[in-house]
């Protein structure tokens, strides 16, 4: 670019180039012909946000059909601002109590944000040490081919990586399986994970990813999180296959599991 | 005063206060920058998302680094300050700081996005609930006041 000149806007022709490349780099709809379920821009981040039901929310946002909200897009990018959700949330109850459990999770958007700024370098290093019993060290820095290419054999995780592919989007718990299968299951380092998913999701944010990942590991939290078939059968629909012969690394009570996966950590820490 | 808005891809609204400060009818724009948005491992579908959304905020985009084509539009629009909505962002920080050296002469306001919560000292940030435990009474109430 010659720096004399003033520089040119991209011409009609090349925003319209520019969204055809995105969009054929990023993949068919999940089911054809429909929509995508987030698309971009401030009327469908408004339309979204007339949608949302803090109570139902704050019953039923564990599960996978939940009524989950869906803005994290919209905020992450700054197309809608926490306060404003806040104050809608809060003008569609009578009693604030009722839509807390909504605007604790935008409080923790908030609170990874202001990590982000003062800690910037905790987003991509250990902030504590990993309380699984193993050094950092021993953790491998790639992710395996398997799990990118969802065919770990592990019949749900590879469900999970196929919608995070197919749609940008996963269900915090989904998001939360799938993490803790990386770390504690396969013994990859958190950052290797945290990288892949802010490739693929649509409201990636390096603080509420990162972080969020940290906490699953154990480097941000007391201890390891780590999830049973159990759990993710209690959460998931029909269209998760849970069976236990398609998911068995995962079909063990959570004592047995903690011996398996944290053999270091002894039976005091079960 | 000619003002000249930075828009960034944390702050894509014409909502946004950046907009309230700046004088009116002041130009806002947009810098693709792929190198940016490769190191910071934004994918084909999230650029896609923020492609959409910029198309219907209806700004001019520009293709490079910002550190290279900011400080010649401000001098494309004779514009003496620029205004940027704040970002955590190391990369944006970093960028901002650049342009900022490479014209001294123009003011560089960094604009900060509505409080989500009004604290009286800066929280414990070590565990979300000692944050919490301080920004409750406040998130739950309109406008965080």
């Amino acid at each position: 670019m010659d720096n004399q000149s003033p520089p040119s806007a991209l011409t009609a022709d090349d925003r319209n180039d520019l969204m055809g490349e995105l969009a054929a780099r990023s993949g068919p709809a999940p089911d054809g012909a429909a929509p995508r379920p987030m698309p971009g821009g401030r009327a469908a981040a408004e339309a979204a946000l007339a949608a949302i039901d803090p109570v139902a929310y704050g019953a039923s946002r564990n599960h996978l059909d939940g009524a989950v909200t869906r803005l994290s897009p919209y905020l992450r990018h700054g197309i809608l601002s926490l306060d404003e959700v806040r104050n809608h949330a809060l003008a569609s109850v009578e009693d604030p109590r009722k839509a807390e459990k909504f605007i604790q999770e935008l409080a923790w958007r908030d609170y990874w944000q202001r990590i982000y700024l003062a800690y910037p370098d905790r987003i991509w290093s250990d902030v504590e040490v990993y309380k699984t019993g193993f050094e950092a060290s021993e953790y491998d820095t790639d992710l395996p081919t398997d799990i990118v290419e969802a065919r770990t054999g592990v019949a749900c995780i590879d469900q999970f990586t196929t919608m995070l592919y197919e749609t940008g989007y996963l269900h915090n718990h989904a998001r939360m399986y799938l993490a803790a299968y990386v770390v504690h299951w396969r013994r990859v380092r958190w950052q290797a994970g945290a990288a892949w998913f802010l490739e693929h999701l649509i409201d990636a944010d390096p603080a509420s990813n990162n972080l969020s990942w940290q906490w699953v590991a154990s480097t941000f939290s007391k201890k390891p999180y780590i999830f049973n078939l159990d759990n993710v059968a209690k959460y998931t629909g029909h269209d998760i296959n849970t069976r236990m012969s398609d998911n068995r690394v995962l079909a063990y009570s959570y004592e047995r599991l903690t011996e398996l996966l944290f053999p270091n950590l002894g039976p005091a820490h079960g | 005063m000619a003002d000249l808005i930075w828009l960034h891809e944390g702050a894509l609204r014409r909502t946004h206060p950046v907009f309230a400060m700046a004088a009116s009818g002041a130009p806002a724009l947009f810098i693709w920058d792929r190198d940016r948005l490769a190191a910071g491992h934004v994918g084909a579908r999230r650029q896609l998302f923020i492609a959409e959304t910029l198309a219907e905020l209806a700004l001019n985009i520009y293709d490079g680094d910002a550190i290279d084509v900011i400080p010649r539009l401000v001098a494309a629009h004779g514009a003496d300050r620029l205004l940027v909505p704040a970002s955590p962002d190391p990369a944006i920080i970093r960028q901002i700081a650049a342009i900022r050296r490479a014209m001294p002469d123009v003011t560089v306001d960094i604009v900060e996005d509505t409080a989500f919560v009004t604290l009286a000292k800066e929280p414990d940030l070590a565990r979300f609930f000692r944050y919490w435990n301080k920004a409750r009474k406040s998130a739950l109430r309109p406008h965080g006041v």
